[in-house]
């Protein structure tokens, strides 16, 4: 078949080029997870807050974030804040656009985790003279990772599946150097099925790691 | 930024009608593409629970497939790999309308495939031993012990799986799929006013999404109940 006879000529030369892209997509995954996790700790707590006028723009964050497609985000941060003043690279934007829109989903997987922890810790912590905060850096968070570890692996898989977006925008990833090949050589089947093949290589292992960790918190239980 | 205001006052009354005339296709394509996952998602379950080991392992293996691949990267190969494959055939069918729906069936399918068989497998298997010896067959016994019990389960979870195909749809833009997002690009460039049209865009898939969630939330609350 055509599809073989390509892929042993050019395959070597397809492959040495995607790769080129390879730690971009590992960068902004990395920027944006990091940037999700410490925002969306910030949110959550906020969201969690006694008083309606931090947990009133949580609540609208995460509605926001989570209710419009990411591509749409991207776009505004891209495209949008160049009026307003800021003309962000394109690696730039896509690790503030994704890691604003990871922070939702983040924010409210603390949430949960966070509510899952019986009151009676907070309540305990608080009665041995800590602060709020203290208790729940100390107490509180420590009990909930447990429970948050899974769905905060498996988010991290989503985001680096999300990064093949952030070629709209030229951030010079896996997809971006997958499409320059296509308009160079035209042979898209045998370019975007090895595309596809790098991205299975990074997110079926991990996909592994996440069954294993629910596992072992099943057991743990 | 503060421009908005007014560039809003001037404009809004040719953008809105306009992008909300492509709100249709996006439903359309939504639409089509959560029956199809539910289909494939329902065949790849049933294949999985089945007792046949090849079945179980293709099921597997397009499981792991269609969730570990962006959906960007499944529109791209569906849209563009199989002309180019099989030159020969006639593809005057396929355009880019029914290269996003195979493209997101085939994601959705295997998200469904998951948790239809959660959902499956979380039923005591006493249920379906109960249904065998009152002389069910076992075709019999899923499809009206099984199923029916599993759809208050899988429930909250698929309503949560639409909204995010709702907001999907928004990437098929990029194999040329004239919907909402693909409009708003070009409104957006013609008239030098990306932040204006990009954040109208986000409004309007925003009412569109946020209805669900409230239906997902209620869903949740509702079904869990009693359990």
């Amino acid at each position: 078949m055509r599809f073989f006879e390509v892929l042993g000529q050019k395959g070597e030369y397809f492959l040495i080029t995607l790769l080129g892209g390879w730690p971009t997509t590992v960068k902004v995954a990395a920027g944006a997870l990091v940037f999700a996790l410490i925002f969306g700790l910030v949110i959550a707590l906020l969201r969690l807050s006694r008083w309606r006028a931090f947990r009133i723009p949580a609540i609208a964050y995460i509605e926001f974030f989570r209710g419009t497609p990411l591509l749409v985000q991207l776009f505004v941060i891209y495209f949008g804040l160049p009026d307003a003043g800021f003309e962000p690279t394109p690696l730039q934007a896509a690790i503030v656009g994704m890691g604003l829109n990871g922070s939702a989903y983040l924010a409210e997987i603390y949430r949960a985790g966070i509510e899952a922890i019986h009151r009676g810790q907070m309540e305990a912590a608080l009665s041995l003279g800590m602060t709020p905060a203290r208790a729940m850096r100390y107490i509180i968070l420590p009990q909930a990772m447990r429970t948050m570890l899974p769905p905060i692996t498996s988010f991290s898989i989503v985001m680096l599946k999300d990064t093949a977006v952030v070629s709209v925008i030229a951030a010079p990833e896996i997809m971006f150097y997958a499409r320059n090949l296509v308009t160079e050589t035209l042979q898209s089947a045998v370019i975007y099925c090895m595309a596809g093949a790098l991205y299975l290589c990074m997110t079926v292992p991990m996909a592994r790691l996440v069954a294993r960790l629910e596992r072992s918190r099943r057991a743990w239980q | 930024m503060l421009e908005l205001p007014k560039v809003y006052a001037e404009h809004i009354h040719i953008w809105l009608p306009e992008l909300l005339s492509y709100v249709e296709t996006t439903l359309r394509i939504a639409a089509v593409a959560f029956a199809l996952a539910v289909v494939i998602g329902l065949a790849a379950a049933l294949c999985r629970t089945s007792r046949s080991r090849i079945l179980k392992t293709i099921a597997a293996i397009y499981v792991e497939v269609g969730r570990g691949l962006p959906i960007v990267v499944i529109l791209y190969i569906v849209y563009f790999v199989p002309p180019q494959l099989f030159p020969g055939a006639s593809w005057g069918w396929f355009n880019a309308f029914v290269g996003s729906v195979i493209g997101l069936g085939i994601h959705g399918g295997a998200i469904l495939a998951e948790v239809f068989r959660s959902g499956i497998e979380a039923l005591h298997s006493g249920q379906r031993e109960a249904a065998l010896s009152l002389g069910m067959t076992p075709a019999k016994a899923m499809a009206y012990i099984i199923l029916p019990q599993a759809v208050r389960i899988v429930l909250p979870p698929v309503a949560n799986y639409a909204i995010g195909l709702l907001k999907d749809t928004a990437l098929c833009s990029l194999i040329g799929m004239n919907e909402l997002m693909n409009d708003a690009k070009s409104i957006a460039f013609a008239e030098y006013q990306p932040m204006a049209v990009f954040v109208l865009a986000a409004a309007i898939y925003f009412a569109m999404s946020y209805p669900l969630s409230l239906v997902a939330r209620h869903l949740e609350a509702r079904l869990s109940f009693g359990r």
